[in-house]
């Protein structure tokens, strides 16, 4: 841009005008992270040329067997390969178009958390369910196992002496409703830290907003519906679109811990197959070809969700 | 716990050869058998990972016995050892990179002060079972250093660290004609078909474990499989005889309803399944192959989707009509239609299940070693606990002596700073000596020789061993004889073979004044109902027992193909997940429908292909053994 410009102008008072003083100490203060992206998000794609080699670990790529593209077309090779595969995507679709649905809850958790004018009891209201947020889905599935096991879980236990039921029942090896109930899981893991931002863009609102609407007759129902849902329409819009770029991401590690025989059909998305047939069992050529399609899936998808916004809100978020 | 990990480690080198990546899933269980002793309420829900972190936690910490330079003894030496006395060498630490071991961190205890007042070396142990399994192994090998030990790195990966060059050659500057004579000695042949396999007739990388020679099964008094069931409740019962798979349910159901509740009032069932050592199958419906003589692979090759004769030129595919896998199936299934199967197998681990046997929520077993944790003094002197029961037709598989050695292989790493260290120390592993003192400690402590020159346990022995939480005296380092036990986890030359010292086996449980020793209620019952002192006994007496002989052919196994491994993986997991439907299907017509949507989907993946390949494989290799 610069070099254009002197071309054009060929003066040297408006090319200082146009170059910034400090342009060498801003660009060394954001090299760090240009490295970073570099290391973190660049580097890595020199690894898809995995894809193409049967790589065993130890033996350098030079001496390691070129596959072309078998992976690739393994995927897809024959009915039953990519019944499997429609299974897979099904499964992960379903739990990130769950989780797009659920993504109001914090919202709405949001917008009643700071209805509530007891100081102390919003705390710990929100205290209590962010902290699920951080602890790790091994331990969510112990905690579980604790609850629902047969011969030690607390909840068959409890019944049983009740006499609700007169069989105790693996729970958590049931093929029923394991979408619903992964997703319930997820609420519960993230509902108060998913919160957190909106309560933040709330505070975020002008309070004459609220003075002017309040002067204007609005009840508290009102105030939220017209003042408050508007003024975080936009946080929740941003956050949905990125999302969206990670529609095939659902995730792994809750499905991994949850995961067993008898729910598999339901629950095994796109990571979690990698792992199964790619990772478990050292076929690392596969696992970066399978990758390597959902990279440019979701770059696909973030594109077009970043028209979307564009066309229906007149600016995009890239 | 010696016989436990003995019978694991005999299992898993088994599996290892077929299953090789899953091997870290199948080994890892162990540590929890270990662990939950002592862990008992907290082990209940955890989950194994968290469990294993917990667990290293505190075995590093609890008997660790430093030895100061000064206060060294002075290390005996015996005739064999002569040449290898380190008593004057400085001291050093050797990274112990052992695909086998369930402990992970500095050697500590007894066996820990041993080999530090030998041979001044401080073992610090890596172990992929407890943290990371197969990826754990994979990425070491890509840092390109294994460690200066390296144990039980077994099939594939052994071959991919040959040729990556991360192994040491043990001919390389004489290391071992100097440093190796013992080896030499007691494992020629093993040390010959590793070079002839891996070293092209010229390097050696390695030995085998668990080396022996002679016929007949190379198992202690225990076999690898039973069943063994609850033995007061089955003589209660009048010990009917059991011809089959189905007298076998219907025993157990009379001995449920003979004891409905455990020790602490939970419901007893017959069999309580694990899912976490499962790899292409459900291993606990596999091994019902087992108690019939066949077996998953041949031991040899990468097979492990064929089941093959122990003894003669025979295999079956796993989803054959009427495999021993499929009978398995069918049998855990009836079994959950009698409410004899705990309805958590599915979903709890390994400890899970260990936990239970203790308990006595469990009546029967197929393995003896996982019922073994019943069978504390407290219940075999209150006359109950488990034992062999067998079933007429059946046909025990059992491994023969293997003189070419394990795939639970010795091996140094390329870039060990101390090549002549690690390599005395593997001699000494070799000697008698090293042998009885790796396992039951020095002499003198659990055992000793008598006047006549036999081996017999101290009182502190009969007390400690197999793996007791009994206290050892300060001056042997310490501890409790169970924390201190020898950690690497792999066999030298198999226990069963005859110590040339003492003229009886390494096994302590086979040495004549052990079996004389006075038994429990127990055993003293089940020795007079059966007329033999062991296990081993009564199956080699009645011939029911099926033992695969060791081949050799002086090469390695075939490599799998790209394209069959990564169907192998597919048909795999849809056997696994099936297999564990079709357990718990709710009625015949249910688990017929699985069975042909299982049939349908793995024949679709390719299960044909890997069947052809895998039998190709064994029909041009171990076939040939019995052909002859």
């Amino acid at each position: 841009m610069n070099a254009s410009l002197t071309k054009v102008t060929n003066s040297s008072i408006v090319r200082k005008r146009f170059q910034s003083r400090d342009k060498y100490k801003l660009f060394l203060m954001a090299s760090p992270f240009l490295i970073l992206v570099l290391l973190f998000s660049y580097l890595p794609l020199f690894g898809w040329i995995y894809a193409f080699y049967d790589f065993r670990p130890g033996i350098p790529l030079s001496q390691s067997k070129f596959m072309g593209f078998y992976w690739f077309t393994s995927m897809v090779s024959n009915p039953i390969q990519r019944q499997e595969l429609y299974r897979v995507l099904t499964n992960t679709f379903a739990f990130s178009g769950l989780g797009m649905l659920t993504s109001v809850l914090p919202v709405i958790f949001a917008i009643l958390l700071t209805e509530i004018r007891n100081s102390a009891f919003k705390r710990i209201v929100q205290t209590i369910t962010t902290l699920p947020n951080f602890i790790s889905w091994v331990l969510v599935y112990s905690f579980a196992f604790m609850l629902f096991s047969v011969d030690n879980g607390f909840v068959n236990n409890l019944l049983f002496k009740l006499n609700w039921i007169e069989q105790p029942t693996n729970i958590l090896a049931s093929s029923e409703h394991v979408w619903l109930r992964m997703t319930l899981w997820e609420v519960w893991k993230g509902l108060g830290w998913g919160a957190i931002l909106y309560i933040a863009a709330i505070t975020g609102i002008d309070p004459e907003l609220y003075e002017a609407a309040r002067v204007d007759g609005a009840g508290r129902f009102r105030l939220i519906w017209h003042v408050t849902v508007p003024g975080i329409m936009s946080t929740y819009f941003v956050l949905l679109v990125l999302s969206i770029a990670s529609f095939i991401n659902a995730g792994f590690d809750q499905f991994f811990v949850f995961s067993n025989a008898m729910n598999m059909n339901h629950i095994e998305v796109l990571d979690l197959y990698v792992y199964n047939v790619g990772m478990a069992n050292g076929n690392y050529g596969f696992a970066t070809a399978v990758s390597i399609l959902k990279s440019l899936v979701s770059l696909i998808l973030f594109f077009a969700a970043n028209s979307l916004s564009k066309l229906v809100r007149g600016e995009g978020v890239v | 716990m010696l016989l436990i990990t003995l019978y694991m480690s005999r299992e898993m080198t088994r599996l290892e050869g077929n299953a090789h990546e899953k091997e870290g899933w199948i080994i890892q269980k162990e540590v929890s058998t270990h662990m939950n002793k002592e862990k008992k309420r907290t082990g209940l829900a955890v989950l194994m990972s968290a469990m294993l972190v917990l667990l290293s936690a505190c075995g590093g910490g609890g008997t660790n016995n430093p030895t100061g330079n000064g206060s060294t003894t002075t290390p005996q030496t015996s005739a064999d050892t002569g040449k290898t006395d380190a008593s004057n060498l400085p001291d050093i630490t050797l990274t112990v990179f052992d695909n086998l071991a369930n402990y992970a961190g500095i050697q500590s205890g007894w066996f820990g002060k041993l080999v530090n007042d030998k041979f001044h070396i401080k073992l610090n142990i890596i172990a992929p079972n407890l943290t990371g399994g197969g990826q754990k192994v994979a990425t070491q090998m890509v840092s390109g250093d294994l460690g200066d030990l390296v144990i039980g790195l077994g099939g594939k990966d052994y071959t991919d660290a040959i040729k990556a060059g991360l192994l040491l050659d043990w001919n390389k500057n004489g290391l071992l004609d100097k440093y190796g004579q013992d080896i030499k000695k007691y494992a020629p042949e093993a040390l010959k078909a590793n070079s002839a396999m891996f070293g092209g007739g010229t390097a050696i990388y390695g030995v085998g474990g668990n080396v022996g020679s002679g016929t007949g099964p190379s198992e202690g008094s225990d076999m690898g499989f039973g069943p063994n069931l609850r033995w007061d409740l089955y003589q209660q019962l009048g010990s009917p005889k059991i011809k089959n798979l189905d007298d076998l349910l219907n025993v157990l159901k009379q001995m449920q309803q003979l004891a409905p509740k455990s020790d602490s009032g939970k419901p007893t069932y017959g069999f309580s399944l694990w899912s976490d050592w499962d790899s292409d199958y459900s291993m606990n419906a596999k091994v019902t192959a087992q108690l019939f003589g066949y077996a998953e692979g041949d031991n040899y090759n990468n097979n492990s989707l064929i089941l093959t004769k122990a003894d003669s030129n025979s295999w079956q595919g796993m989803l054959d009509d009427n495999s021993y896998y499929m009978q398995g199936l069918d049998f855990f299934y009836k079994a959950n239609k009698m409410g004899l199967l705990d309805p958590d197998s599915l979903t709890q681990k390994f400890s899970n299940v260990s936990d239970k046997y203790k308990d006595g929520q469990i009546l029967a077993a197929q393995f003896p070693w996982a019922s073994n944790v019943y069978n504390t003094p407290e219940h075999l002197n209150a006359g109950k606990g488990f034992k062999y029961v067998p079933i007429d037709t059946q046909k025990v598989w059992s491994g023969g002596y293997n003189p070419y050695g394990s795939n639970g292989i010795w091996a140094i790493g390329a870039k060990t700073k101390y090549p002549e260290r690690v390599m005395q120390f593997v001699n000494w592993l070799y000697t008698p000596e090293g042998i009885a003192e790796s396992n039951y400690g020095p002499k003198g402590l659990l055992w000793d020789l008598n006047s006549k020159g036999k081996p017999e346990l101290t009182d502190l022995g009969y007390k400690a061993l197999p793996a007791n939480n009994v206290p050892i005296p300060d001056q042997y380092g310490g501890g409790n004889f169970k924390d201190g036990t020898n950690q690497l986890n792999n066999a030298t030359l198999a226990l069963t073979m005859i110590n040339p010292e003492t003229g009886e086996p390494y096994d302590y449980t086979l040495w004549t004044s052990y079996l004389e020793h006075n038994p429990d209620p127990v055993t003293k019952s089940w020795s007079d109902a059966m007329g033999v002192l062991t296990q081993k006994q009564y199956v080699v007496k009645h011939d029911l027992i099926s033992v695969h002989p060791a081949f050799f052919n002086g090469k390695p196994p075939a490599e799998e193909p790209a394209d069959i491994k990564l169907k192998r993986g597919e048909v795999g997991k849809v056997i696994k997940q099936y297999s564990w439907q079709m357990m718990f299907a709710k009625s015949d017509d249910q688990f017929n429908k699985l069975k042909q949507d299982m049939m349908t989907k793995a024949k679709g993946l390719g299960y044909d292909d890997v069947i052809k390949w895998q039998a190709d494989q064994y029909e041009n290799t171990v076939a040939t053994m019995y052909k002859k």
